[in-house]
Parts: C-alpha cells; sequence; structure tokens
C-alpha cells in the first residue's frame, strides 16, 4: 500500500457526477501527474483529497491515517498539502509572511508567550524566520521577502506558492496548475524545480497540469481523467499512444466514426 | 521582529527591552498624562484626552475582528454596554455593600481596586458574550454575520431597558447578590456611578490595548489572523483553523471593548445609559476602523483621535455630526479604499519609510 491511497472516491454535485469511482495509490516519493480536458474534474478530485468537499463515497488515506471527515486544516496538518489553480496567495501580506504563515500549525508558543514577548517567543519566530528564508531562497524569492505578495511577477506568485505550501513540511504535495501562465525559460524552471524539492525533502507529488510537455518529461506515471472517470493511467509513452486518451483530448477519428453507406 | 534581524543571536539586554519597553513606554505615557499634561491642559482638555484613550480601546479592539480577521462586525457598542454595566454593578453596589452609603461621585483612591476588579470582570464577563455570539455567528459571512452583530447590539440595549430601577442604599445592603444584575437603572441609565475614570487609568487601558494587539499582529498568531482575512480557503489548507481563530479574535476584541466600557461607564459627564450605547455608537467605531485602514493600529489610533476632537470642534453643528462623518467616510472610500494607511502602520508606508531612511518602497 501507497503513501496516499485513494479508494472509490466520488462526489456529485446534484445531478452531475463530478468525479466518480477514483482510485490511486501513490508510493512514497512518487511524481504522478493528473490530466484531462477542461471540467474533467482534476480539481474537484484535489478539493475531495483537501477535505474541501467532503467526499460522497470512498477512502482517502494517509499513510495510516484515515482522512476522509477531516477539516482542510486538520487534512494540511497531517501532511496534505496544496497549491491552487487560480492563485490564493495572501496577497497584501509580505511575500515572507506567507510562508511564516503556514508555519503556525508547527509552532510550539502560546498567545500569552507572544503578548509577554518572552525567550520561547523569539526562538521559534527565529527559528520560523530561519526557516521561510531557506524555502524563499529555494524558489528564488528571498530577495522579495519585504514585498507585498501582490506585486511579484505571476511565475514568482506560482512559486510563491509552492513554497508556501512547502512550509507545512508535508509528506504529500498536490499541485494544481504549476505552470500555468508561466513563459517557456519559467517553465523549464519550474520543470528542475519540481523534481529537485521532490528529491530535496522526500515529497511524494500528484500534479494537475495541461502543459503536455512538462507532464510527459517529469511525471512517473499518469492518471487520465475525464467527465469524472478515470480512463487511463501509465507510464507517459503508454497514455501518449492509449486510443480512449486522444479521444477524449481530440474528440472521435471521423475516419473510424463514418459507417460504410452513410453520406 | 524584522528582517534585518533574523538569524542574528541577540543579547539579553536586548532581549529584555524587547520585551519590556514598550510596557515602560506606557508607564511613562500615563505618568506623563497623569502628573503634567492632564494638570497642564485643564479639566476640559483632560476630558476630551480621557475621550480619545476610550476611542482608541474601542478602535484598537474592533480593529481585532474586523481588520485583521477580515469579519464585518457592527455590534461593538453592545461588548461596550455589558463591560461598562458590569463593572458599574461591582463599583457601585460592591462600595455600598463593603463601605455603606451611596459612592463618592468622585474619585476615591479607596475604591480604585474595586475600580480594577469592575474592570477587568467586565472585560471577562464582555469576552464570554463574545463567545457566545462568536460560537454560532462566525459560521456566517459577510453582511449576514453584520446583521447578527446589529441584532445582537439591539437585544443587548433592549434588556438594559428593561432592567428595574437601582434601589436606595439599604435595599442594596440587604439585598442578596443575585438580584442586583436585574436593576441597573433601566432606561433612564445607571445613575451614580462613581467617577473614577482618569488621565490615568483610560491611557493605562489604551496603552495595554496597543501593547497586546500590536504584539498580536506581528507574531505567528497574528499572521493566522490575518491569513483570514485574506483569503480563508488558503489559509485552512495552510493549517489555519479559520473558524477558532475568528472565534478567538472576537472573543478578545469583545473583551477589550469591556474595557472601553468600563472605562465609559466611570467617566465624569457620562451617564451609562442603554441609549448611548446603540447602534450609532458602534458605527462611530467602525468608521474609525474604516477610516484608519482595516488592520492599521496607528490608523485607528489617528481616526480615533480625529473623531474624538472632530465633535468637540464642530460643537455648534452638533446636529449635522452623523452627516459629516457619512461624508467623510464617502470621500474616503472614493480617494483611499483601503482606509488612511491600509492594513500598514505609518511607519511600514512608503512614504515614511524613505523619510526615516530605509529601505526602498515597498
Amino acid at each position: 500500500m501507497g503513501l496516499l491511497d485513494v479508494q472509490g472516491v466520488g462526489i456529485a454535485f446534484g445531478g452531475l457526477k463530478a468525479v466518480q469511482d477514483f482510485r490511486l495509490d501513490l508510493p512514497k516519493g512518487a511524481l504522478q501527474g493528473l490530466i484531462g480536458p477542461n471540467g474533467a474534474g482534476k480539481t474537484t478530485l484535489f478539493n475531495l483529497l483537501t477535505g474541501v468537499y467532503p467526499p460522497d463515497t470512498g477512502t482517502v488515506k494517509l499513510g495510516d491515517r484515515v482522512l476522509n471527515g477531516l477539516k482542510p486544516h486538520q487534512i494540511a496538518q497531517a501532511g496534505l498539502a496544496r497549491t491552487f489553480q487560480n492563485i490564493r496567495l495572501f496577497g497584501d501580506l509580505t511575500v515572507l509572511d506567507n510562508v511564516k504563515i503556514a508555519c503556525w500549525s508547527r509552532g510550539w508558543t502560546t498567545t500569552l508567550d507572544a503578548l509577554l514577548r518572552t525567550p520561547r517567543f523569539r526562538a521559534e519566530e527565529n527559528a520560523i524566520t530561519t526557516r521561510s528564508m531557506e524555502l524563499l531562497q529555494i524558489f528564488e524569492l528571498d530577495k522579495r521577502a519585504d514585498e507585498s505578495a501582490r506585486f511579484l511577477p505571476y511565475g514568482g506568485q506560482r512559486r510563491l506558492e509552492m513554497a508556501r505550501a512547502l512550509a507545512l513540511d508535508p509528506k504529500v504535495l498536490l499541485l494544481d496548475e504549476p505552470a500555468a501562465g508561466m513563459n517557456p525559460q519559467e517553465k523549464v524552471a519550474l520543470r528542475n524545480l519540481i523534481r529537485d524539492v521532490r528529491d530535496r525533502f522526500g515529497l511524494t507529488v500528484l500534479l494537475i497540469e495541461h502543459d503536455m510537455g512538462l507532464v510527459m518529461e517529469i511525471c512517473e506515471r499518469i492518471t487520465v481523467l475525464d467527465h469524472g472517470v478515470v480512463i487511463a493511467s501509465g507510464t507517459p509513452i503508454e497514455i501518449q499512444k492509449n486510443p480512449a486518451v486522444i479521444e477524449a483530448y481530440l474528440g472521435a477519428s471521423p475516419v473510424a466514426d463514418a459507417s460504410p453507406g452513410a453520406h | 521582529m524584522s528582517l534585518a534581524s533574523y538569524g542574528k543571536p541577540a543579547s539579553p539586554a536586548v532581549v529584555a527591552v524587547d520585551a519590556l519597553g514598550p510596557f515602560a513606554g506606557v508607564a511613562v505615557l500615563v505618568l506623563l498624562m497623569h502628573f503634567v499634561i492632564g494638570p497642564a491642559v485643564g479639566p476640559y482638555y483632560a476630558k476630551i484626552l480621557v475621550d480619545i484613550a476610550i476611542s482608541i480601546v474601542l478602535a484598537v479592539s474592533l480593529n481585532v475582528v474586523n481588520g485583521f480577521t477580515g469579519q464585518f462586525s457592527i455590534g461593538h457598542a453592545a461588548f461596550m454596554a455589558v463591560g461598562g454595566y458590569t463593572a458599574a454593578a461591582i463599583t457601585y453596589f460592591g462600595t455600598v455593600k463593603i463601605w455603606g452609603g451611596l459612592p463618592l461621585v468622585h474619585a476615591d483612591p479607596q475604591g480604585w481596586g474595586l475600580f480594577v476588579v469592575g474592570t477587568v470582570a467586565g472585560a471577562l464577563v464582555a469576552g464570554l458574550f463574545g463567545l457566545f455570539v462568536g460560537l454560532p455567528s462566525l459560521r456566517l459571512r459577510g453582511d449576514y454575520l453584520a446583521l447578527v452583530t446589529l441584532g445582537f447590539g439591539e437585544i443587548v440595549r433592549v434588556l438594559l431597558m428593561q432592567t428595574g430601577s437601582i434601589p436606595d442604599p439599604k435595599v442594596i445592603a440587604e439585598a442578596p447578590l443575585y438580584t442586583l444584575p436585574l436593576k441597573l437603572g433601566g432606561s433612564l441609565g445607571f445613575g451614580g456611578v462613581p467617577t473614577y475614570t482618569n488621565l490615568f487609568w483610560a491611557w493605562l487601558w489604551a496603552g495595554l490595548t496597543l501593547v497586546i494587539v500590536y504584539r498580536l499582529k506581528a507574531s505567528t498568531h497574528g499572521r493566522a489572523f490575518l491569513s483570514v482575512r485574506e483569503d480563508e480557503i488558503a489559509a485552512e489548507a495552510m493549517g489555519i483553523p479559520t473558524t477558532s481563530v475568528k472565534v478567538r479574535a472576537f472573543v478578545l476584541s469583545a473583551a477589550l471593548a469591556g474595557i472601553a466600557g468600563a472605562l465609559f461607564a466611570h467617566e465624569l459627564g457620562t451617564t451609562l445609559n442603554p441609549k448611548e450605547l446603540g447602534f450609532q455608537k458602534s458605527f462611530e467605531v467602525v468608521i474609525m476602523v474604516v477610516l484608519g485602514g482595516m488592520g492599521s493600529l496607528s490608523g485607528a489610533v489617528l481616526a480615533a483621535a480625529v473623531l474624538t476632537v472632530l465633535p468637540e470642534v464642530l460643537r455648534e453643528f452638533s446636529e449635522y455630526r452623523m452627516i459629516v462623518y457619512a461624508l467623510i467616510l464617502i470621500l474616503v472610500m472614493l480617494v483611499r479604499p483601503q482606509g488612511l494607511f491600509g492594513i500598514h502602520e505609518v511607519w511600514e508606508l512608503p512614504v515614511v519609510r524613505r523619510l526615516l531612511g530605509g529601505r526602498g518602497p515597498k
């Protein structure tokens, strides 16, 4: 059994079955891609895993811990961190504070420590600042630590989302379209960054991405979702050749579709 | 702690100054107010200074909810009323029970202990009310929460109007304690509350409130508050229990408003009256917070001071006060929708940072 074990997870919104019977078994250290056409249910699946929506059916397990029924913040603390497709930074706060906020749940001081500025509080604040700056350095954001997050360029905001998620010290990182809106150079850098971060922190990564070049190059395995159902799963090469996947993306081939005798 | 100092081990002296310095600063301010400024400016201006201190406590405390966590509460005067009536009941009935006879109208050092007990009790009871209101209603968002806090404010006001008149000292001396909270003066107000509030007490609490709330803002716990305001979904995803953070903010804010209420109740020249602590008072405090900048303490202090002095300046036009307020608010919303200082403190603004010779614009 893998680190992240998803069994038969599904949810329906009214009559729309957004995700049905999703299964995934992610071993520790895996770098798995999740692709599918727009509206296939990829982000909904992330929301199911992170507790934003409680799943109607199925179970999500992280290691030995069942995550069903936990609140999003409890799931985050349990070690499942995520980024957002539509960037959700704390825009008015500084880049550094964005990362520091994610360190809160690992903190050990009480509010009283903060109000009296005890040595314990100083020690924690120092530790959090040091760790956050290390993370910002990895993502090449340390020079802009003091700026408001909203003033970062788009690629920088995406990197900050990853840095912030890593500050939670997660076991599994869910990346929702990390390359969206990035230019080609940024995408190349991101590719190396994702791999590098995975190795350095011993992470397990599940990645939603529309940039096929990126997905095919860095993912070891890929799961394809269409209309809420898994239609294929395998290595990048298998996926590229899979007729069901090609059909989902490009539509059925007109030649194969045309029956003899029809006009 | 600023970015420049991170990682460097601080000497014990620096640690001690950082921890205790602000309290020493408050002590100096309080003594200066009480012994130098107060006697120098005379009773009229001293009263305005006391009013400013009370407004600061109110604006800064509401800032914890409206500014830090971004929830919109417009029932702040109700917490003030709860704290004020609690404190007044303790000092008034307490004086009669302990020393017999009516409380003295003027400050009497004998009763200062009772006043401190009353203020702290006012804060605790108001905080408890904050918990009661906060727990169910903070699951609501935006307008709905505002409506609930507004309704709560009206309920408190109406309940206080329904209380019985204050009994004679002889009756009080013999009445069992639990009957007294039902006799708080009703719609006529709680008359004859001893006037303990002076520059010393008002600025002591204002200073402590500022130190507490500023330190909160600059800590991990305060950053958790701010993250709720910035993006609740992202905050949850970063391991912040947003509901519990909001309830905590509500309780702290209510407790500090209770202190302001206690100061107000014991001030010379004010009557503790349910009518004084209705929606209009809540709205005044909201304006202070919005004007100063949601989340900015220095903004709240400045707005509290200006909006307390303004009615005195415009005394001849006092009927038009609310119109002037509304116009100021509309103007600020048009020109500077984030308030004077936005979420920042005055010394964090780019202009000021450049003036102080710090690093470049933020």
